[in-house]
């Protein structure tokens, strides 16, 4: 049998999909280089206690379903990289304990998940992104202008960036006294706007009907810079008021520096409660049906490492983002030469290359001839 | 901007399209469908498709619709990727722990075998009540297998409870409730806040005029 397929979640990149990739991916670089963000590489193949040490939560529980795993030549599980955040972490509290922070670092590396199968979606993706460690929330704004300088630089006709402060969430749960469990399942049904189920599970919760409210309410306190004042009215006490305060700041900073008809809020936004600290953000496009760009604060990811760090950083999935992307055609010319004129028209090609690339066709007769 | 729906065709689709017809929506075309798949709306911005129910999920998961009318049921076997927004309240019936009389499923010493066609349902189900049981995929007349000792019990989607009775088979518990949802794509929900909070909005009003009218 002819071994031709590919595995569930692989995709062969061709041609101008691959150009398109790669210009875009150009265009992003360009954009990190320019805030000061240095390269770095980490390896495909990490430890899987790497992983489990970054994303189990306080229970210790960590899903690892989507993890592709391979066992070395000792036993021990090795995973691909999911993110290259997490390395990134690893070698901060390694490789960097010499150095002092803050550290800018940028990258640009397939991470895989293993995807379910028929689904039509990716395993394999390319994540471009960049990582501000050892800088606290102050400058979460800095960060932001980089994550919308970079939308600005896919060259689409519009593109939003979403922020939402997990904070906002967390403060009221803790002004509740509610515990682990059902925080957790709070948040799994805000994040999903699961409308249905919310209520019911905020009816069982016996808290004050202004709690109540604020649950419920929160997956649509979402939108237009507006809704942050909305929410001031849903806050029941000064903590929550005060991180409504911080994202308003945010965006008046944003609208200073002229990103406002880009930026919107959704304080409805909390996913993954142990790891992100503070701000999040995600970035969509039309015609693209999930984010193309999230991030957000993770102050306790590189304490997990044994350095006690804040950190805040966000990736471009470029391969969702290709699919909408037409490349721009680089110029080539055409050198029709005769076979026996071949050294002659190699001559002439090393030439013409220095200029633009060039592209020989052999012919049956005729002399060395270059066509546009 | 363009909205597309992706219905759920067969059982929920008449209710859903009367519900959309209720809240003025122009849907003459899928009411008089002929073969097309593709339905325009003769009154505003949208077009409608219909799809088996679980791929409504990928299709709005895909974000090639932005919005999907489909069971719950379905979402609950399937992917969690969207938001869901939205109880039309038709469609309802609920899932169900059924097995032969003599069977005492919830008490039995030893391994149990269930038979059911929601595989995730069924073992959400019974990993919430601490109890490990071996679960077996079938495709259809699922009451079939604890009659011919296949499993001891079924998790199954319970309307009336006749085709249950008929076969001899006892409830011995509600696993949930079932009913039809909105659900939304996550980048249109961002992208075109205004036009899918308008569907939602204008659905949600008759869900209420609905219930208002059943009391």
């Amino acid at each position: 049998m002819n071994q031709i397929r590919i595995p569930f979640g692989m995709r062969d990149i061709l041609l101008d999909e691959c150009t398109a990739k790669k210009q875009l991916q150009d265009r992003i670089e360009q954009v990190f280089r320019s805030y000061g963000y240095r390269e770095i590489e980490t390896p495909t193949l990490e430890f899987y206690q790497t992983y489990e040490n970054a994303f189990a939560d306080a229970q210790g529980d960590f899903d690892d379903r989507e993890m592709v795993k391979v066992i070395d030549q000792d036993g021990k599980i090795l995973a691909m990289r999911m993110d290259m955040t997490v390395p990134i972490a690893r070698v901060c509290a390694s490789k960097f304990s010499k150095i002092d922070p803050p550290y800018r670092l940028r990258y640009c590396s397939s991470v895989y998940k293993m995807r379910q199968a028929f689904a039509g979606k990716r395993s394999e993706v390319s994540d471009c992104g960049v990582e501000l460690i050892g800088l606290d929330s102050q400058h979460d704004i800095e960060v932001l202008c980089c994550a919308l300088d970079t939308m600005a630089a896919f060259g689409l006709e519009d593109y939003q960036l979403e922020i939402g402060n997990s904070d906002f969430f967390k403060q009221a749960c803790r002004a509740l006294n509610l515990n682990n469990v059902q925080t957790k399942t709070l948040a799994d049904l805000i994040d999903r706007k699961s409308m249905v189920e919310l209520q019911d599970y905020v009816a069982g919760l016996q808290i004050s009907d202004q709690a109540s409210t604020f649950f419920i309410e929160l997956p649509m306190l979402g939108g237009q810079p507006d809704v942050l004042n909305k929410a001031l009215a849903y806050c029941f006490n000064d903590e929550l008021r005060q991180e409504v305060d911080s994202l308003l700041h945010i965006y008046d900073a944003l609208k200073e520096l002229g990103y406002a008809d880009h930026v919107t809020f959704d304080l409805g936004k909390v996913p993954h409660l142990d790891y992100y600290t503070g701000i999040i953000f995600e970035g969509f496009v039309p015609g693209v049906g999930h984010s193309v760009l999230s991030g957000g604060r993770y102050d306790q990811l590189l304490n997990k490492f044994g350095r006690d760090l804040p950190a805040c950083g966000f990736g471009v999935k470029l391969d969702y983002l290709t699919e909408v992307m037409t490349p721009e055609p680089e110029p080539t010319v055409t050198l029709y030469y005769p076979l026996s004129k071949q050294v002659e028209a190699l001559k002439l090609a090393r030439e013409l290359r220095k200029k633009q690339p060039v592209k020989m066709v052999v012919r049956e007769n005729g002399d060395v001839e270059v066509s546009k | 901007m363009s909205i597309s729906i992706a219905l759920t065709k067969g059982r929920l689709e008449k209710q859903t399209v009367a519900m959309l017809e209720e809240s003025g929506y122009g849907i003459e075309k899928l009411k008089d469908k002929g073969r097309a798949l593709v339905f325009p709306d003769t009154k505003k911005d949208i077009r409608y498709f219909l799809v088996k129910s679980n791929d409504c999920i990928t299709y709005v998961e895909h974000g090639v619709a932005d919005l999907g009318v489909v069971g719950k049921d379905t979402l609950l076997e399937g992917g969690k990727d969207y938001y869901e927004m939205l109880d039309l309240n038709i469609g309802k019936c609920k899932f169900i722990l059924a097995s032969l009389p003599e069977i005492d499923l919830l008490n039995k010493v030893g391994h149990i075998k269930i038979g059911t066609k929601y595989p995730n349902v069924a073992r959400a189900y019974f990993n919430q009540k601490g109890m490990d049981v071996e679960i077996i995929k079938i495709d259809g007349s699922v009451e079939l297998s604890p009659i011919l000792g296949l499993c001891d019990g079924i998790v199954d989607i319970m309307e009336t409870g006749t085709t249950l009775k008929e076969n001899g088979l006892v409830v011995l518990d509600d696993v949930c409730p079932i009913s039809v949802r909105v659900i939304v794509n996550k980048a249109s929900f961002k992208m075109k806040r205004d036009e899918v909070m308008t569907i939602i909005e204008d659905l949600e009003r008759i869900v209420k005029k609905h219930a208002e009218g059943n009391q």
